[in-house]
């Protein structure tokens, strides 16, 4: 299998004013496959987005080197990027120009000009089914078509390599479904590779061909969803919200006894609202077992005979979600 | 290229779009110089009492100099008599009234007297005064320099005499007076270069080197008084330079060729009768020295500042001489925060992620840094230039007729606004580049330019040129007022404003590229 991109001990280490090093990315190793989409998995400020930076020449490394199509991004950066189309998690478009003005802005930028440049406009205003307000300046656009333009900006130079960072951020669930559609079709009938980054377990779910989970600036785990979920097991995972503090230490090692199926249980206690947010997050247990359903009733009686309240409860599948878990002993939305 | 030209048309486009700026830009310094054109020169062509009648004194410390310090043939050539001649043959030329003094004879011009005797009287027979200019006709040939600027300062000038600088300087201070003009000692020998022979007898010519600082002392509170006085002073003294270094240069040449002559045996220096040279240059026909008048005749000669400008300048309604000082300076000062707040932006682009955008494409980063001040750079122009239309428009309106009131030169005043553009946009880019944040820039931005501002004169009111002169305003008015007045001398301005420009330019982008990471 061709490699489209191929990362080695790409690391980014930051100065921060106090004269103390911040390590964001710490030697990340990937290689992604031409024609794949790859998902980079990890809650917010896990480094996602300084792997992708540092993969699209945007951020130098301090350290490693990734190649694209086989150049180098620090030694033939023009060449690398001739490769690539970016589309970043932020609306990055000129507000005072109209959806044609920006894209006839950005493709000079790629080397773009003249009559190619006007069909290739065409092309992505149509793929993106804007045509009719192509020429309203992006000011007046809804935050659904605003990301759409900025999806068609990214695709100007119709790259083999598409960087997409977390690019349905804060919009309505219809503009995200096509977006996630668009991503598919790019793959599909394209065969663009794509390395898409999000902290969504859903998108990375429906999109990626392989995923790679990262957390702290280091990769934890990579490959496919079933050779991800493979490695927890075949186990489901019964998730609880109860009523804060009831639960100790001696309670969850009772039910972990007493109840064979059960392999693991991670509690993790209710947070009062921080500065940001006033909500508190109620307190959580996350049950590991085979045949879960099963399970569930003589652990629900466990827990009623300690008298924890409980508030709700879902059984799930593996999943990616519970890779994360297994990993790191956190919910990906943590 | 074609992408920084993207990116350079790219800002032009987003500035010009944005019609709250282009409001602020443009309009707020058209209104503001239309009120002080308005409020300070009227409406109409009618002369102010401030510029008909500038009352000034003239203070005169200048001795004059002796001809005879200036050649001194016997006491500097020390083989003189290895030559075929004898030494005592040659004509004295000290005489009586042998000083030149040209300082009296600019006391005179201010003063709309004529010369006193003998200030220009080198040599018997030989008054600068008789000399004209067969290339001029009668009415711009009044005779010599001194009198062809009388009849134009006298309806100028309301000018006094007196003999102590610090009396005139503190009648200045008390607002007595509008100037005073303070001509140094030493002024003449400044002008005059001095002659010098070297061993092999071939003569020459050092001029001073400078000219001596004629010290135009004027009230702050009358920017226009002082700036015409200024240019009046300035184009008589420059003129007083090229004589000075015309004559060196004159005699050095023909000096040299008669040495050489004579070395080469051409001529039989021994049978010339010497004695008939005094005589002849007591008869000397002005016709044959015609030249010279040309040369000292304001008319006449390349540098015709004096005279032609102090017509226009008479001729030129209130109105136009305000909104010219006026509305460069207002123009300036606006175009000032142009430049500052064009490059900010490249701020906004890195939080809209549009820059990072820029930067993953297949585009070096020095490009679309190039681009960005080069943007700036036309938007800055393009900003002045149309300033300088609208105004020109407002003022042919009030005035009543098409008036070009940045003068007629074109390529000068394109020159001028686009050294002004550069330097301009290369303070914005070392502001920018010099802070920290967008914030800073914010704060300090503004401050700057205001300073510059007060320091350039911008608010109506003017410090002292040693102050002013660090203000690109002020060069830049300067010279938009030195072209209004038909003079075209901004060699200097342009000089000063390209080099900062550059310096800026450099050192702001060098500071910048650290910050911003381009």
């Amino acid at each position: 299998m061709q490699l489209m991109v191929e990362t080695r001990n790409l690391r980014k280490t930051y100065n921060l004013p106090d004269g103390s090093n911040l390590e964001a990315v710490k030697g990340v190793d990937l290689e992604i496959r031409r024609g794949e989409i790859f998902s980079l998995l990890g809650p917010n400020g896990a480094g996602k987005t300084t792997t992708i930076s540092m993969i699209s020449g945007l951020v130098d490394p301090s350290e490693g080197d990734a190649t694209i199509g086989g150049y180098s991004i620090i030694n033939e950066p023009i060449a690398a990027k001739r490769l690539m189309g970016f589309v970043p998690q932020e609306i990055a478009l000129y507000p005072e120009l109209s959806a044609r003005q920006n894209l006839v802005f950005f493709g000079r930028m790629y080397g773009l000009g003249g009559k190619e440049l006007g069909r290739r406009v065409d092309e992505l205003l149509e793929f993106v089914d804007l045509v009719d307000r192509q020429k309203d300046r992006i000011a007046t656009y809804s935050g659904g078509m605003k990301r759409r333009i900025n999806l068609a900006a990214g695709l100007l130079n119709n790259p083999p390599l598409v960087f997409m960072d977390e690019p349905t951020v804060g919009i309505d669930p219809q503009s995200r479904r096509r977006i996630l559609d668009t991503v598919k079709m790019l793959r599909d009938e394209q065969n663009m590779t794509v390395l898409y980054t999000t902290h969504l377990m859903e998108e990375a779910q429906e999109l990626s061909d392989r995923v790679g989970i990262i957390d702290h600036g280091e990769i934890i785990a990579l490959g496919t969803q079933d050779e991800l979920t493979q490695q927890v097991g075949e186990e489901d995972r019964l998730e609880m919200t109860i009523g804060a503090h009831e639960t100790n230490e001696a309670l969850i090692n009772q039910i972990q006894q007493e109840n064979a199926g059960v392999s693991r249980i991670l509690f993790n206690p209710s947070q009062e609202g921080s500065e940001d947010s006033t909500e508190s997050t109620p307190a959580r247990l996350t049950v590991f077992a085979k045949r879960g359903r099963t399970a569930l009733p003589k652990i629900l009686q466990d827990l009623n005979s300690a008298g924890v309240e409980i508030q709700s409860i879902a059984v799930n599948e593996p999943d990616l979600e519970a890779v994360f878990l297994a990993l790191t002993g956190r919910a990906l939305r943590d | 290229m074609r992408k920084i030209l993207a990116v350079a048309a790219k800002e032009l486009y987003v500035f010009f779009r944005d019609r709250n700026l282009v409001l602020l830009m443009f309009a707020t310094p058209l209104v503001l110089s239309t009120i002080i054109g308005l409020a300070f020169g009227g409406s109409g062509d009618t002369e102010g009492p401030e510029i008909a009648a500038i009352d000034v004194v003239v203070v005169n410390l200048d001795e004059g100099v002796n001809m005879q310090e200036i050649i001194d043939l016997p006491d500097q050539v020390a083989d003189l008599d290895a030559l075929p001649i004898d030494p005592a043959a040659f004509p004295p030329l000290e005489q009586n009234n042998t000083a030149l003094n040209f300082g009296d004879i600019l006391a005179a011009i201010l003063l709309s007297q004529p010369p006193p005797a003998g200030s220009a009287s080198p040599t018997p027979g030989f008054d600068l005064n008789e000399l004209g200019c067969s290339l001029l006709d009668d009415s711009e040939n009044a005779g010599a320099a001194a009198v062809s600027l009388q009849g134009s300062l006298e309806d100028l000038l309301d000018a006094t005499e007196m003999d102590n600088a610090d009396q005139a300087r503190a009648a200045v201070d008390s607002g007595e007076i509008t100037a005073a003009v303070i001509i140094p000692p030493g002024f003449s020998s400044q002008i005059m270069p001095r002659f010098t022979f070297d061993q092999n007898l071939r003569l020459q010519a050092q001029t001073a080197g400078s000219v001596g600082t004629v010290d135009v002392y004027t009230n702050r509170g009358r920017p226009v008084s002082a700036q015409i006085l200024h240019g009046v002073v300035s184009g008589i003294v420059n003129q007083f330079a090229r004589v000075g270094v015309a004559l060196g240069a004159t005699l050095e040449t023909s000096t040299n060729t008669l040495v050489d002559i004579v070395r080469g045996g051409q001529i039989d220096l021994g049978a010339v009768d010497l004695s008939g040279l005094q005589t002849d240059l007591q008869d000397l026909d002005p016709a044959v020295i015609e030249p010279v008048g040309c040369l000292i005749t304001p008319g006449a000669n390349n540098i015709s500042v004096s005279r032609q400008p102090l017509k226009a300048i008479q001729e030129k309604p209130l109105f136009n001489r305000i909104i010219v000082p006026a509305g460069a300076s207002q123009a300036v000062f606006f175009a000032l925060f142009t430049g500052v707040f064009g490059i900010l932006s490249i701020y906004q682009e890195r939080r809209h992620w549009t820059l990072q955008r820029l930067i993953v494409s297949p585009t070096p980063r020095f490009f679309l840094l190039a681009g960005k001040l080069l943007g700036n750079l036309v938007t800055v122009f393009l900003q002045l230039l149309i300033l300088l239309a609208a105004l020109t428009l407002i003022a042919s309106a009030v005035i009543g007729e098409p008036t070009f009131i940045w003068g007629t030169n074109l390529a000068l005043i394109l020159a001028v606004t686009l050294a002004l553009a550069l330097c301009v946009s290369g303070l914005g880019v070392l502001v920018v580049g010099l802070a920290k944040t967008p914030e800073q820039v914010n704060l300090f931005g503004p401050m700057i330019n205001i300073s510059l501002a007060v320091l350039g004169g911008a608010f109506g009111f003017a410090l002292p040129d040693q102050a002013a002169r660090f203000s690109l305003i002020f060069w830049g008015v300067d010279a938009f007022t030195k072209l209004a007045d038909f003079q075209t001398d901004v060699a200097i301005n342009l000089l000063v404003l390209v080099g900062q420009g550059v310096l800026f330019f450099l050192l702001g982008t060098w500071l910048f590229k650290r910050r911003i990471g381009l």
